[in-house]
């Protein structure tokens, strides 16, 4: 029996591989193939508007975890922001000389001892970095992308879910991790600044053409969709906080903004609408409120945005545009209640800059703060005057340190992230496991220099679904 | 050629079934704590690595003393 079986899986075996290498032989000759999907591939894009799945654990919400009160709510001068060119309104020019002078000092001095992260290596690549992204900023954009009406063609018509599809995949490839959408009402023009860091009003007018004068911005009431966008910052370097190595990702990553905003701005032109940007570092709009609309993550302690999918480790821009796009909604997915009991950037920060309130308050800090949310709210002149004085490069220390900055390479921290969102009274544990596994500590910059990092030093994999 | 000589013979003790649930449990721990190990290596976060390492380790001993102290009461 055992020998009759033998034997005809041996001539089954002859047969099959006979079949096998006619059917290999008629397959090279066919013409080539292609199988058409009329629904995109699911792996890629989940829903017409082409956000990408998120876990079970975030939900949307109609109000943000953040409680706004919209009365309260008045446009914001970006000029009395304490960062940037605002600094100086609270300091005054004598200050801001002395502490210039302090950080020149540390820097010359930490070169010479060669102190780790402060080195020439260190230096030279945050300027380089900061060189790339020092031009051709701008609010109109470069307006050289061939319009429709130039080719001679019909402006790009879609549904506003087709727009947003096709521009997040755009600027997606442009660089961009995250993108949302939130539309200017009257509530949501409130976090367009109504000065912007320059001095320049942005104001709406009546009109069909944005444009620009030495003294306004003008944005047309017909431009009324905010396009959200987070730029990952690299994990492994911002570890090294508060470094020079740290400060690069952060100065690469509006680096990177940058070309996405010049890229996007030129995408949009390109099908006969218009995309206004921002004119300067951080300009147009308050960022992580926009941020918190669109969907993109929620308020954390540290007063910037904590997302779902790389925590803090990003950095948020927007533009506004008058191509319609389906607008998304704010997300609960536990993280503003984590920080209620965590406090560990507050804990950690090496200048008391921010709140360590058991709950957030309506009461502002300071005029650097935009009131009108319940917020933990930071102390600005105190992060700003430690970063001159005391880091000699931007700080960072607050991002590096919060449990939610992960990789997400660990299956039991995405399941913690569910726990977070669906258990609250886990939450002060979670955070004495967060200290004991050592996950904030500050690692060597000298050590990053031996690293073998991806691209950009992120993983840009993150938000695809391998299931 | 006799049968028992032609395939190998597995032979599975008779336990109760919460212990075959438990043992389930513990094989889920020994992955995701492994797992958790090997991806801490990568995301090069050494000290959490070393205690995930610990913790299969002792997990491992732990399953390993009580197979033998099961097995020997049930022969």
């Amino acid at each position: 029996m055992t020998e009759k079986r033998k034997k005809i899986s041996r001539r089954d075996f002859l047969k099959l591989a006979g079949l096998s290498t006619s059917s290999l032989a008629v397959g090279s000759f066919s013409p080539p193939t292609r199988k058409k999907s009329v629904l995109p591939h699911s792996k890629i894009i989940l829903d017409e508007a082409g956000r990408m799945k998120r876990p079970w654990w975030v939900r949307e919400v109609d109000k943000p975890t953040v409680e706004i009160s919209w009365e309260s709510v008045k446009r914001f001068d970006a000029r009395t922001a304490a960062r940037g060119s605002g600094f100086i309104n609270y300091v005054g020019q004598e200050e801001v000389n002395r502490l210039t002078k302090i950080a020149a000092g540390k820097e010359k001095e930490r070169l010479l001892q060669k102190v780790p992260g402060y080195t020439l290596k260190d230096q030279a690549l945050s300027a380089a970095q900061a060189s790339s992204s020092s031009s051709k900023r701008s609010f109109l954009g470069l307006q050289k992308a061939q319009t429709p009406e130039e080719r001679g063609v019909p402006t790009w018509k879609g549904s506003s879910s087709d727009a947003a599809r096709i521009l997040r995949v755009a600027m997606r490839h442009f660089g961009a991790a995250t993108v949302g959408f939130v539309e200017l009402n009257e509530q949501t023009k409130k976090l367009i600044y109504s000065y912007d860091t320059d001095g320049k009003e942005i104001v709406f007018e009546d009109v069909d053409i944005a444009y620009e004068t030495t003294e306004k911005r003008v944005i047309p009431h017909k431009a009324k969709w905010v396009i959200v966008y987070t730029v990952q910052m690299s994990a492994d370097a911002l570890k090294r906080a508060p470094t020079a190595i740290a400060e690069q990702t952060t100065i690469l990553s509006y680096g990177r903004a940058l070309d996405i905003q010049i890229k996007t701005q030129e995408f949009i032109r390109g099908l006969g609408y218009q995309c206004l940007g921002e004119a300067n570092v951080n300009g147009l709009g308050i960022a992580p409120a926009l941020a918190v609309m669109a969907g993109l993550g929620e308020l954390g302690r540290h007063n910037r945005v904590i997302t779902p999918e790389f925590g803090p480790m990003v950095r948020i821009f927007k533009m506004i545009t008058d191509l319609p796009v389906t607008t998304d909604k704010p997300i609960d997915a536990g993280i503003m209640q984590f920080c209620s009991s965590c406090k560990k950037c507050a804990e950690t920060c090496p200048a008391s800059a921010l709140s360590l309130d058991d709950e957030p308050t309506w009461d502002v800090q300071g005029k650097w703060n935009n009131s009108g949310h319940k917020a933990y709210f930071e102390h600005s002149l105190k992060c700003r005057t430690y970063m001159m004085e005391g880091a000699g490069t931007n700080c960072s220390i607050c991002f590096s340190v919060c449990p939610f900055a992960k990789k997400n390479k660990v299956w039991l921290h995405n399941w913690v992230k569910g726990g977070i969102s669906s258990f609250p009274t886990l939450d002060g544990l979670l955070r004495s496991l967060d200290d004991a596994f050592s996950y904030g500590a500050q690692k060597s910059p000298e050590e990053w220099w031996w690293l073998n990092l991806p691209e950009y030093g992120i993983n840009t994999e993150q938000t695809i679904d391998e299931d | 050629m006799s049968e028992d000589k032609e395939y190998f013979t597995i032979k599975i003790v008779r336990r109760p079934w919460y212990e075959w649930i438990l043992w389930g449990i513990w094989l889920f721990l020994e992955i995701v704590f492994l797992q958790s190990a090997i991806a801490s290596h990568q995301e090069l976060e050494q000290r959490a690595a070393m205690i995930y390492w610990l913790i299969v380790v002792v997990l491992s001993l732990t399953g390993f003393v009580f197979w033998i102290i099961r097995r020997s009461r049930l022969l």
